[in-house]
């Protein structure tokens, strides 16, 4: 919970403006005025969604590469390990919920908002392996704002070397969950982030493609209310259900149970 | 002398840059366009179909920017909408059914960035072009025109070569929105000076597998068809599962260094 600030035990929900106690948000997060969800830190994630001493986290595969040595990258990345408690924009390893085994992989918006890059596309290649070989279904939480841009065209190409790899795993009789939550976008959104047996998303998660700002710029539309929204979504047939982060761990259980675990 | 990143901006986005279009009319015999995805619309930006290369029938998916006002409009300036990533999976399915090869070719900013194209998945159908292109089990080769980029770009060319023209540009987003990030960090230079997305860079790192010279323009069609035709040459006597793998190694191994 680094990302919260230390002692204080009030904090202002980003939506609503209003002071919130921390006994209060715990442990959905959800602001009890406004009711909207802050985005959770992996311990949170995990806490609400594995059985407890569950979680084997696994070493990330590949460390983060500045190979460009991008102007201002190192200083992000600083910043986001400090913000965050991570070392990069995910955690991957195995768990069980209500004692299925299952591998998760977690994306933590508060790394440079889950961007997706060398080190989280190794990572994610790799759980992916460990739910082949160990025929154990896997869930992703998914966060991210899209492909790393300091990273510049290895990012990129994480899109299509995961989906290269992805076909394994979508022809293995494994399970696959992901649970698209605030924000699934751009080049995440446009890679593995619907390519799983059930897309599940998080209620006023924001999901889509281009970003909101780029859309109003090129094409001069006004925006619907409630566009790129989880429910917009829904509405138009694009994801399989808005789960209520309070009802999120029992329906994996059961769509794990409906599999038997497979 | 080697042209600046602004000065090779200029040039693929003239109205009078080589198109898709033009090759297809140059390069290709009996060519038959296809339309529409079947489900929302026919995307103009896109241009698909088959005709015979060299004797030998390919699917070809070009995308098109517009050389006028007119067509630039029709084209949505070549943001290819959610409705041109259907219609190309589409093509790309009967291309895998009749053994075809497919041939890309590229001058597009990157994805549509619309109303209608969020609300109808754009983010599944690029998804789903990309996965087809990587597992097709026929050769397929993309020739960026001019420049292409983000995911949108990277749909058409999750493919078993890339060429490029000398000037034209490949990246992780265009690069005006490279250049605003590091205009926050005080910094200058072109955006290509800070990460590679010009054919040469692309080379260099294994990502580009041929660079065609535009100049002298007269012979400019000559050299893309000799281009294209040693790419397919190259990979035919591969079967579907070295084509798929030769693909999956091709980025793999320029992921792992
Ligand atoms: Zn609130």
């Amino acid at each position: 919970m680094s990302h919260m600030p230390k002692k204080n035990r009030w904090q202002v929900c980003k939506h609503c403006g209003k002071h919130v106690h921390e006994l209060q948000w715990a442990p959905y997060f959800r602001c009890p005025f406004c009711h909207y969800l802050q985005r959770l830190s992996v311990p949170q994630r995990l806490k609400i969604s594995v059985d407890p001493e569950s979680w084997q986290p696994m070493v990330l595969p590949k460390q983060t590469s500045d190979s460009l040595q991008f102007p201002g990258y190192q200083d992000k990345l600083k910043d986001a390990k400090k913000i965050s408690g991570e070392s990069e924009a995910i955690e991957i390893g195995t768990a069980k919920i209500d004692n299925y085994p299952v591998a998760l992989g977690i994306m933590d918006s508060h790394f440079m908002m889950g961007t997706l890059n060398t080190a989280v596309g190794a990572a994610l290649k790799q759980i992916m392996q460990v739910s082949l070989t160990q025929k154990i279904p896997l869930i992703l939480f998914v966060a991210s704002g899209g492909a790393r841009m300091q990273e510049g065209i290895y990012s990129l190409l994480q899109m299509n070397s995961i989906l290269n790899e992805w076909q394994a795993l979508l022809d293995a009789k494994t399970l696959v969950i992901n649970v698209l939550t605030d924000p699934t976008m751009g080049g995440v959104s446009a890679s593995f982030g619907f390519k799983a047996d059930y897309v599940l998303a998080e209620d006023k998660a924001q999901i889509g493609f281009a970003g909101k700002q780029v859309i109003a710029q090129t094409s001069h539309e006004i925006l619907p209310a409630n566009f790129q929204t989880a429910e917009d979504l829904l509405t138009h047939g694009l994801v399989d259900q808005i789960v209520p982060r309070e009802r999120l761990r029992s329906s994996l259980a059961t769509l794990l149970k409906l599999h038997r675990g497979k | 002398m080697p042209k600046k990143l602004e000065e090779k901006i200029a040039l693929v986005r003239s109205a009078k840059r080589l198109s898709a279009q033009q090759v297809i009319s140059q390069l290709i015999t009996d060519f038959f366009e296809i339309h529409g995805d079947r489900q929302l619309g026919d995307d103009r930006a896109l241009t698909a179909g088959l005709g015979f290369f060299h004797g030998r029938p390919v699917t070809l998916l070009g995308v098109n920017r517009g050389a006028n006002i007119q067509q630039r409009q029709e084209m949505n300036a070549g943001a290819v909408r959610v409705t041109g990533y259907r219609k190309a999976l589409r093509v790309i399915k009967t291309a895998e059914k009749f053994k075809r090869p497919v041939i890309s070719m590229l001058n597009m900013p990157g994805a549509d960035a619309s109303v209608f194209s969020e609300q109808h998945g754009q983010s599944q159908a690029i998804a789903d072009l990309i996965l087809a292109m990587g597992q097709l089990t026929v050769p397929n080769v993309t020739l960026f025109l001019g420049e292409g980029h983000s995911g949108g770009a990277l749909a058409f060319s999750n493919v078993n070569k890339i060429l490029m023209l000398e000037n034209a540009l490949f990246s992780v987003a265009s690069p005006e929105a490279v250049q605003a990030i590091l205009k926050n960090q005080n910094q200058t230079r072109d955006a290509s000076e800070y990460m590679p997305m010009t054919a040469q860079q692309l080379a260099g790192i294994g990502l580009v597998d041929g660079i065609i010279a535009e100049t002298p323009a007269k012979t400019l069609y000559e050299r893309i068809d000799a281009g294209l035709l040693a790419a397919l040459k190259r990979l035919e006597s591969l079967d579907a599962d070295a084509l798929k793998r030769q693909r999956q190694q091709k980025f793999a191994r320029l992921l792992s260094c």
